[in-house]
């Protein structure tokens, strides 16, 4: 039996082809069903993010036979992507493109080496993300439920599952936030801890700071309170946070209540400076306060970092942060080959691979190979 | 010949601390990343050893070894690190230990200085519970503030990093300043709070002892504000005052966070330099 993958990722090609060849999550079943009905996989596992489409199988034919006819099923279901039976979403399709060299295929230890590499956020386009093991989760129970996996592809994803949390212990490939919103946070939490009770002012309805009002509020922030020049759009942005909007010459009224301020205006100039926060700290009782300025050019004067309990980054403070930590990730990436490298010499070198049927936590019946 | 006194094991805890001292600079140089659980066994094991030392002395005179100013040294120190490993039982925290044994070690080294040590006979007027627990409430008290001092310190030097943007601030396992913050007065209150009740037990010792005749140059029933004269207890006073007044402005007149905890670092600081001078001045106390 030879395990094979045949894909496309945000490596090798453009979104307009990825989605192309997207599986809608309702459709997966049926084109699992189909690929084993064909006779190309004994067990097989579509994974389909927004990043990647791959199909793991596990096959009786030799790879170049495998591969032609995986290549001709995608092809075949690229073809009738469009249509309102495949996903769902032919009105959100372009013009149909051609596939050139885009798809990518593995076999043997190389297939195994990628499954385990996509599993830890190595092959992923933020380094190191977690959501793409959760993603592979789902798209492993998904065939194991409807039963397209077996011995083979039980056994190879449940280690890549215990290589991404081996790796995720053992490295610090997934240590620290590598996106301005994300550091915002965590530099939040740096300074209150939870952020359960706290109030987050956004001066300036940006994109960028949509996001860390956003990130903010998934990690317990309280409410988030808007200021915009354009008040309909404060509104609007208000509602659909679940916060509220106030005048755009009312903000530094709500300075005495809120703990975050993050600033995007489009302001010439510095809309708030050390004489005008000085009474204000004087007001809140000089709690810690946070300014992200994530405007160009500053709507902070940097003089503000110098009063007490005022902690003041700009755009580039967080990118550099962010970068740092993506510095650290990829310094991460050769030990992280290094022990992926192991795994799966170990996996090769199991000999008298036998089925065993188990039960796993969740009740479900289990077959996996057994060294 | 008793080969193995009390001093020794005090000498093998100071030792440990040192020890932590070292791995607590190599903890700062690593950004306080790794998670300080040797420390905390280190300060542990070292606790242990304090603790058998004053066991010792304390099974030789009968009561709480506070007589001399090695042993009330050693005891705050214990207060100290007692407090810490209470503390540090929350993870977040126990990188507090880092910050603690350096100050332990430096009142250990000084308390083994031989002039601390004078040999004494057991004082009956020292032998009485009230009097035990008037002085170990007053030196848990010291330990209260001690340990804020070194909150603080940990306080100063993340709020540093986090004012000036360094990646140490993020990198680090530290917990939150708002944290510290409440760390910071929680020791405080809890120091005002045993200073005040060891002060008050004080008090009522004087009063008791004067009735059988001690303490002849104070004269309580004349002169209610004798205390006053007492420099150990005028001085305990002053702290407390102080203390309080550091509490005060940061509760009534949103005293910033760096400021308290340069209150608490340069107080703690204060005690450690004029307590030995007071104790030695007090007629009470040095009788």
């Amino acid at each position: 039996m030879n395990i094979v993958v045949i894909g496309l990722s945000h490596r090798s090609s453009p979104v307009e082809l990825r989605e192309r060849f997207a599986f809608a999550d309702a459709k997966i079943p049926g084109a699992l069903k189909s690929l084993r009905e064909s006779g190309v996989a004994g067990e097989t596992v579509i994974l389909s993010t927004c990043n990647r489409v791959e199909i793991y199988a596990a096959t009786s034919l030799e790879p170049a036979k495998a591969f032609a006819e995986l290549k001709q099923f995608l092809l075949r279901w690229g073809e009738t992507a469009g249509e309102p039976d495949n996903l769902g979403v032919a009105e959100l399709r372009p013009p149909k493109a051609v596939p050139g060299d885009e798809f990518y295929t593995l076999a043997g230890p190389q297939s195994l080496h990628h499954l385990f590499r996509v599993a830890c956020g190595l092959d992923s386009m933020v380094l190191g993300e977690t959501e793409i093991l959760g993603q592979l989760k789902q798209a492993y129970a998904l065939a194991h439920r409807h039963g397209h996996t077996g011995a083979w592809l039980n056994r190879v994803f449940q280690r890549a599952f215990h290589v991404a949390k081996h790796i995720r212990s053992q490295t610090n490939i997934q240590r620290g936030s590598v996106s301005v919103a994300s550091v915002a946070v965590e530099l939040a939490e740096k300074i209150f801890g939870l952020l359960h009770d706290r109030e987050v002012l956004v001066i300036g309805a940006g994109d960028t700071s949509e996001k860390t009002a956003r990130a903010l509020l998934s990690r317990g922030a309280r409410s988030i309170i808007v200021a915009n020049r354009s008040h309909d759009r404060a509104v609007a942005l208000a509602n659909e946070l679940g916060g509220r909007a106030v005048p755009f010459d009312n903000w530094a009224a709500e300075f005495e209540k809120i703990d975050i301020a993050i600033s995007s205006t489009s302001a010439p100039h510095h809309i708030l400076n050390r004489v005008k926060l000085e009474p204000l700290m004087k007001a809140r009782k000089h709690r810690p306060l946070l300014l992200i300025d994530i405007a160009v050019p500053r709507d902070i004067d940097p003089e503000v970092n110098f009063l007490e309990n005022v902690y003041l980054y700009n755009i580039d403070d967080l990118q550099a942060i962010a970068d740092d930590y993506l510095k650290q990730r990829r310094e991460e990436i050769a030990r992280c080959e290094q022990i992926i490298a192991e795994k799966v010499k170990t996996l090769l070198e199991a000999k008298n691979i036998q089925p065993q049927i188990s039960t796993d936590g969740h009740g479900l019946k289990m077959v996996t190979a057994k060294l | 010949m008793v080969w193995f006194t009390d001093r020794h094991f005090f000498l093998l805890a100071v030792a440990i601390y040192g020890l932590s001292t070292v791995y607590s600079v190599f903890l700062w140089r690593m950004g306080f990343r790794k998670d300080d659980r040797v420390n905390y066994l280190l300060l542990l094991a070292a606790f242990a050893l304090h603790t058998v030392a004053m066991f010792y002395r304390g099974l030789r005179f009968g009561h709480c070894p506070v007589n001399n100013l090695y042993e009330a040294t050693t005891f705050i120190a214990w207060t100290i690190v007692a407090a810490y490993l209470v503390i540090g039982l929350l993870p977040r925290l126990r990188f507090l230990g880092a910050f603690a044994s350096p100050v332990l070690f430096a009142i250990g080294v000084f308390a083994l200085m031989p002039a601390l040590d004078l040999p004494h006979e057991l004082k009956p007027q020292f032998s009485s519970v009230l009097t035990s627990l008037h002085a170990t409430l007053i030196l848990l008290a010291y330990g209260a503030f001690g340990l804020s001092a070194v909150a603080a310190l940990m306080f100063l030097t993340e709020e540093h990093d986090l004012k000036f943007h360094k990646l140490r601030a993020f990198f680090s396992l530290l917990p939150p300043i708002q944290r510290l913050e409440r760390v910071m007065n929680g020791l405080v209150i809890g120091g005002l709070f045993l200073l005040a009740t060891g002060l008050a037990i004080g008090l009522k010792l004087i009063e008791i002892k004067q009735k059988n005749g001690a303490y002849a140059p104070f004269n309580f029933k004349n002169d209610p504000f004798y205390f006053y004269r007492e420099p150990l207890v005028t001085y305990l006073i002053f702290i407390w005052v102080f203390y309080f007044g550091l509490l005060m402005a940061r509760w009534r007149f949103g005293q910033g966070g760096r400021r308290f905890a340069w209150g608490m670092v340069a107080s703690f600081v204060f005690i450690l330099l004029t307590f030995w001078g007071f104790l030695l001045l007090s007629p009470v106390h040095q009788p």
